[in-house]
């Protein structure tokens, strides 16, 4: 069965980038889904199962952090892989965030390269 | 090193890592323009130990030339896509400048980015210790950022 990722951002531009650059890193990812808060995450969640997700931090509703806490205290997603892709690069919410679980982090601005980097290890 | 040069080395990074597209800055303006015509904003509030905002303010054809590099696509009309783009541009402008700012995540709170656009409009906000707008040259046109910062104390 083919491989799906969970794309989560508030901007539809972001997440329209994040799914070209996808492709671009040659990211074999069968069915790309999206949601555009960590709240409208949660829901998808619950019906669909992914192999990855990439989150933003900084969202209306429910942000990054708060989604990942209330991932981690799901049992049925805690062990899906996230990464952040976030305009907040300070050590501090990084470092929260990786002990919520995020398994790594990309930077906006960001290349094909830098995902295809960051994800390879966790695909 | 200056607020215009932050603002000059976070913007052509952002255009040339994920529009592909060259920009160059100009000297940074004298005096704010606070009206503008045929144009799209892009902007994110910020509050903590700096407050201030950043907005990005572009003619409306040159919003759709930086969308459509942004997204890879034609882009004939100011639609859903060119503010979101010109947002989510402020946005990561925005995040770059507040890591010049503090070490700490929480010291300063970025806001959900916003934008304006219309035939004529003016943004009010009374000029700060920290203002800056600094012009831009590329191969659409000419666009604008702008940054006003004020510490808290």
């Amino acid at each position: 069965m083919g491989k799906k990722v969970l794309i989560i951002d508030d901007s539809s531009t972001m997440r329209k980038i994040v799914t070209r650059s996808l492709r671009q890193a040659g990211l074999d990812f069968d069915t790309i889904l999206e949601a555009g808060d960590g709240q409208e995450a949660l829901q998808l969640l619950a019906k669909e199962s992914v192999d990855i997700i990439l989150s933003d931090i900084n969202m209306p509703n429910m942000d990054g952090i708060e989604f990942l806490r209330q991932k981690s205290a799901n049992a049925a997603i805690k062990s899906i892989p996230v990464v952040m892709i976030t305009t907040e690069a300070g050590a501090d919410i990084l470092a929260e965030a990786k002990s919520l679980g995020a398994k790594g982090s990309i930077k906006k601005p960001f290349t094909p390269e830098q995902v295809s980097e960051v994800l390879g290890g966790l695909m | 090193m200056s607020w215009e040069t932050h603002i000059a080395d976070a913007t052509v990074e952002i255009f040339s890592t994920m529009l592909m597209m060259e920009v160059s800055s100009q000297p940074p303006l004298t005096e704010r323009i606070k009206s503008h015509q045929d144009s799209v904003t892009g902007m994110v509030g910020m509050a903590g130990l700096y407050k201030g905002m950043l907005a990005i303010h572009a003619p409306s054809q040159v919003a759709m030339t930086i969308t459509g590099n942004f997204l890879g696509l034609e882009v004939d009309s100011v639609n859903d896509d060119v503010k979101d783009a010109m947002g989510e541009l402020a946005n990561m402008l925005a995040g770059s400048i507040k890591a010049k700012l503090s070490d700490n995540s929480k010291d300063i709170q970025l806001s959900i980015p916003s934008a304006v656009c219309g035939d004529s409009y003016s943004l009010d906000y009374q000029p700060q210790q920290g203002s800056s707008m600094v012009p831009f040259e590329s191969a659409g046109g000419r666009f604008l950022v702008e940054l006003q910062l004020e510490q808290q104390t």
